[in-house]
Parts: structure tokens; sequence; C-alpha cells
């Protein structure tokens, strides 16, 4: 999948030109490094410090401390259970999503009538800043006002003021739902993408050499989306797992702390706590897991990169 | 009838489902707006509005501010825009068109970006801008968006630049053209309309964005729109979903409109940069 970008050669002696377009490209690309290595770089490096330091609640490093930051943060039952949160929520939501996407996209790739405004509806999702889909989902599922109730006693059934969000297992369900609704726009959008660069000629081809129902999707559609699928689902697990505004405004965390995941866990520490050496250390935990995530990634790719 | 009516019957029908479930929120906010504060904490609630009531909106512009929260969030979008689009051109160029050492590194460089949650260094960031005196200014803002927002912008812009032939800009340089009078009267007309979603794409994240504008932007003057909603839920005793439903349906169909109109462009550019 790499595009092989070879350099186009300029109309003069190439030596010459190329020792001179080296600087240049450096020079293109050096305002996006310094922009981020300041505002990416650089608070990293704080958070590193402060992981290991002993910092007080207003942010001033008083001294060394070794790991006991990190100590804190591993003998803390609500970090492990907010750890194993964070890894429930990161498959169900990344599942779900692409579970629900490639069907989706299939359809939204066929002709018929309306595609375009079942497109737009599809993505529409995605425009919405997720702060407010996750209040809007407060209101949406609100035991005594909110319109979910309203619609299904209408529609006869047992929910009249049944409190979605006060228990811990249906708010962490809504939750991943809400989360799952707002992964699906952009993951059907990928695989779109790669469903357009599948030719009509290749299921014309199986169907003659005798294939039906599901062999075309099985053997053409779903190797060919295979590309697409894994950055879908890298992507996903990156924005999954550092979302944090469904959560934090939907049941922030509650009830008990059943629906807390890593990033509403560093948030409280380090906001409602003041502890900023231990929000410091489980960010730095969450950063590890997320470059180990990617190492495999990487590593995965490429070695398939190779193989063909 | 015929079978592609047959056919359309039955992909609306397998999408039902789904697109209940994105338009009832829509459903949830338009009634709601427009109901008067009065009707929503009733027990008997219904869909309709008994009256259509405008209040709600009157009441968010004249006595909340909410058209400075909207001001705001457009100075911030609009130069979040401006400034990662100038950083990022240059950057996808050189990774589309020049040999450079490094590229490889550069590309992971920016996936390691997109790793970072600007939440896990909030506090990082927070230190920063304060140490520059930049709290409550909307260009800390504007900053701290680009960079995040960057990464996207420069794998989408690369995709469109690897689909432009190589041919035309050679024939530029042949005609006497220098590189840059090349990239700036052949080659970007050729990707204005990669560029333009590129830059309304990351418009759109940077409007939305929530976390980094609350924790930045203290004063209730400079509060982006998402801010100022979730602070109408937070300040108040009780919550008042009217005002509140008014509110998002003000910040996010303007939005959604934009969103609509650049879609098409957005699925052919994103599945391509996103693999690459």
């Amino acid at each position: 999948m790499t595009a092989s970008t070879t350099t186009l050669v300029p109309p003069s002696p190439r030596g010459l030109r190329l020792s001179k377009a080296i600087p240049g490209a450096l020079l293109l690309i050096l305002p996006s490094l310094l922009l981020s290595a300041m505002v990416i770089g650089y608070p990293i490096f704080d958070v590193l410090r402060m992981s290991v330091a002993d910092v007080n609640r207003f942010g001033r490093v008083l001294g060394f401390a070794g790991f006991d930051n990190f100590l804190a943060a591993f003998t803390d039952p609500i970090f492990l259970q907010s750890a194993w949160q964070t890894l429930i929520w990161t498959f169900c939501v990344v599942g779900g999503t692409v579970l629900i996407s490639v069907p989706i996209a299939i359809i939204l790739n066929e002709e018929f009538y309306g595609r375009t405004v079942a497109r737009t509806i599809i993505l529409l999702p995605w425009a919405v800043s997720l702060a407010m889909t996750a209040l809007v989902w407060r209101f949406v599922v609100n035991g005594d006002f909110g319109t979910l109730n309203t619609t299904l006693s209408a529609l006869g059934l047992p929910f009249d003021n049944f409190p979605w969000l006060a228990d811990a297992s249906t708010a962490f369900g809504i939750e991943i739902l809400v989360g799952i609704l707002v992964s699906m726009p952009f993951t059907v959008t990928i695989i779109m993408g790669g469903l357009t660069a599948i030719p009509d000629t290749l299921y014309e081809a199986s169907r003659m050499d005798g294939a039906r129902g599901l062999q075309g999707f099985r053997h053409i559609t779903l190797p060919l989306l295979r590309p697409f699928l894994q950055i879908a689902v890298v992507l996903n697990v990156i924005y999954v797992f550092n979302s944090f505004p469904i959560i934090w405004i939907m049941t922030n965390g509650g009830p008990a702390n059943r629906t807390d995941i890593l990033i509403t866990y560093v948030y409280k520490q380090a906001f409602g706590f003041g502890k900023l050496g231990t929000a410091a250390a489980g960010s730095v935990v969450m950063f590890a897991m997320l470059l180990a995530f990617s190492v495999l990634y990487l590593y995965m790719t490429r070695s398939r990169e190779v193989q063909q | 009838m015929t079978s592609k009516a047959r056919k359309s019957l039955i992909c609306w029908g397998a999408l039902s489902p789904i697109v209940v479930v994105i338009l009832f929120p829509y459903a949830t906010m338009l009634s709601t707006a427009l109901k008067h504060k009065d009707e929503i904490f009733t027990f008997e609630q219904t869909w309709w509005p008994r009256e259509f009531y405008l209040g709600n909106f009157a009441d968010l512009l004249f006595e909340r501010g909410f058209g400075q929260a909207i001001f705001n969030s457009l100075y911030i979008s609009v130069g979040a825009t401006l400034l990662s689009s100038a950083v990022a051109i240059p950057a996808a160029y050189a990774l589309s068109r020049l040999r450079m050492p490094g590229k490889g590194a550069f590309r992971n460089y920016l996936l390691i970006t997109q790793m970072i949650s600007p939440i896990v260094l909030i506090i990082g960031l927070f230190r920063m801008f304060a140490y520059f005196g930049m709290i409550n200014d909307p260009h800390a803002l504007i900053i701290a968006h680009s960079a995040f927002y960057m990464a996207f912008a420069v794998w989408m812009l690369q995709s469109y630049f690897d689909t432009i032939p190589k041919d035309l800009e050679e024939a530029a340089w042949l005609d006497g053209a220098s590189r840059t009078r090349a990239f700036i009267s052949v080659f970007l007309p050729l990707c204005l309309p990669g560029v333009a979603v590129t830059a309304l794409f990351t418009f759109v994240n940077s409007w939305n964005e929530y976390a980094m504008s609350l924790t930045m932007l203290r004063d209730a003057s400079s509060q982006t729109a998402p801010v100022k909603i979730a602070f109408l839920t937070g300040t108040l005793y009780e919550t008042e979903w009217n005002i509140i439903m008014a509110a998002t349906l003000m910040a996010t169909v303007p939005v959604a409109i934009i969103f609509a109109s650049i879609q098409n462009y957005l699925v052919r550019g994103l599945s391509l940069g996103g693999v690459k």
C-alpha cells in the first residue's frame, strides 16, 4: 500500500539538484515539525518529568520521587478498575463500530434511490461535537423528561421513568452505543473508499466461476478491504482509547467509578484531587499502552508488506 | 416495481434502524428547543411542543452571551484552519514530491502525534501556555488546535498531491518556470479541491473541540460554543434543557451543513489518505 514516491527528476544535472533538494525538503517540513514539537513535544516532556517527580497540587516540582507516582497509581483499585474498563470500552466500541460499518458501507456503495441522502445522514454524527452529542444523549436517556422513555412508553413498553444512567451496566452500555454511533461515520468513510477501489469485473468474473451468495464477499471483498480495515481499527483504537467527552459528560465516570476509563481517571486525579504526580503517571501508562499497540500494528503491517 | 426500486426499498430498510438512531437526537433537539421551559419539567412529555416558542434562542443570544461564544469559536476555527494549512501544505508537498532523508520517520512521527490525546497532556499544555501568559487567549487555542489537527491534514493533502500527475509540473519546468512558480501556478490550482476539503475538515474539528478549550479559556467571555453549552448544564441548579438544546441546535446545524457539502470529497480523499 505504500506509495512508491519516486522523486521528480528536475531538468538539470542530477547530482547538483538532488543535493539542493535535500535541505529544501527539510525546510518544507520544518514548520510542521516545530509546531508539533512545541505544542505536543514539550508537554510530553513535562508530563514525563512530573510522573517521576514529587509535585504539589499547584504544579510545583518539589523533588524527585522515583516510581512513587506509578506505585500510587498501580495500588489504587480504582486505577486498575479503570484500566480494565478502558479495555472493555475500547474493544466494544471499536469492534461494534467495525461490525456495523462494513455492512453500512457495502449498502451505501450500491446504486439506489436516495443514496446521497442516506450517506449524508449516516455521516452526520461526525459533524457534531462529541461534547454536544454526549449532552443531547444525556437528555435523551434522562429517566423523567427524556425523549427515549417518552417514545418507549408511547409504544407501550414499560420504561416509564427508567433511569438509564443510574445503573452502571446500562450507563456503560449506552455510552458504548453512543461511542459506536460517533465512530461509525469515519469508519464507513474509510471502508467506502476501499470498496470503490474494487473493480466490478472481479465480482462478474467470480460469478462466472460459480461463486454465489456470500462467497464473493468472503473471497473478494474482505481480503481487498483488509488494509482499509486495518487503518480503521488502528485509528479508532487510538481515538476511542483517548475519548473523553462522552463518558465525562454523560456519567462523569459514575456511578461509583463503574464507568470510569483511564482518561477520566487521570482527569479526576489532576483537576479533582490535585494529584498531579499520579495523573502524570497515569498519562504515561496510557501512552505506553498506545505505543505498544502502535508498534505492534506497524510491525504487523510491515511484515505483511515484506511478504507481498 | 423495477429492480432498482426494490433494491432501494431493501437498502433503506436495512439502513433504517441506524438512520432512526442518528436522527433521534436531532428530533429531540428540535422538539425541546422549541418548547417553553415549563413544558420540559412535566411528567406528561410529548414530542410536539404545545406552542412553538422561539424565546429560547433570543434568550441565548441576548441574555447569555452565546453570540460571543459563536464568534470566539469562529475566530479560533478560522485561525486554526489557516495556520494548520500553512504548515501542512509544504510538508505534504515534500512528502509527495521531494526526495528526503527520514521520510518514513516523519510519517511515524505524525502517527505518534495522533496517538497522544490532548487531554493526557492537558496539564503540560496548560503550564506551557500559562508560562507564555496565554491563558484566555484565543491564539493559544489556534496554535494548539493546528498542532493536533496538522497530522491529519498532511495525510489527506499528501494523498491528493499523489493523485496529481507529475508531468504537468515537469512541463512547467521545461518552459522555464522555477519550482516555486510551478508549485503556485500549476500545482496548487489543481489540488485546490483537496486543500479546501482538508481546510473545512480542520475547521469542523476545531469548531467541535472541547477539552482544550475548556481548560485554556477560563473567562466566560472567551469561551467557545461547546464549552459555553457544557457550562449551561454545570452552573445551574436545575438543568435548563430547553436552552441547552437550542444552543446545541445553533452550534451544530451550520457545521452539519458544511460537512454535508464536503462529504463527497471527504470520502474520496480520506480513504486514500488513511491508508498511505
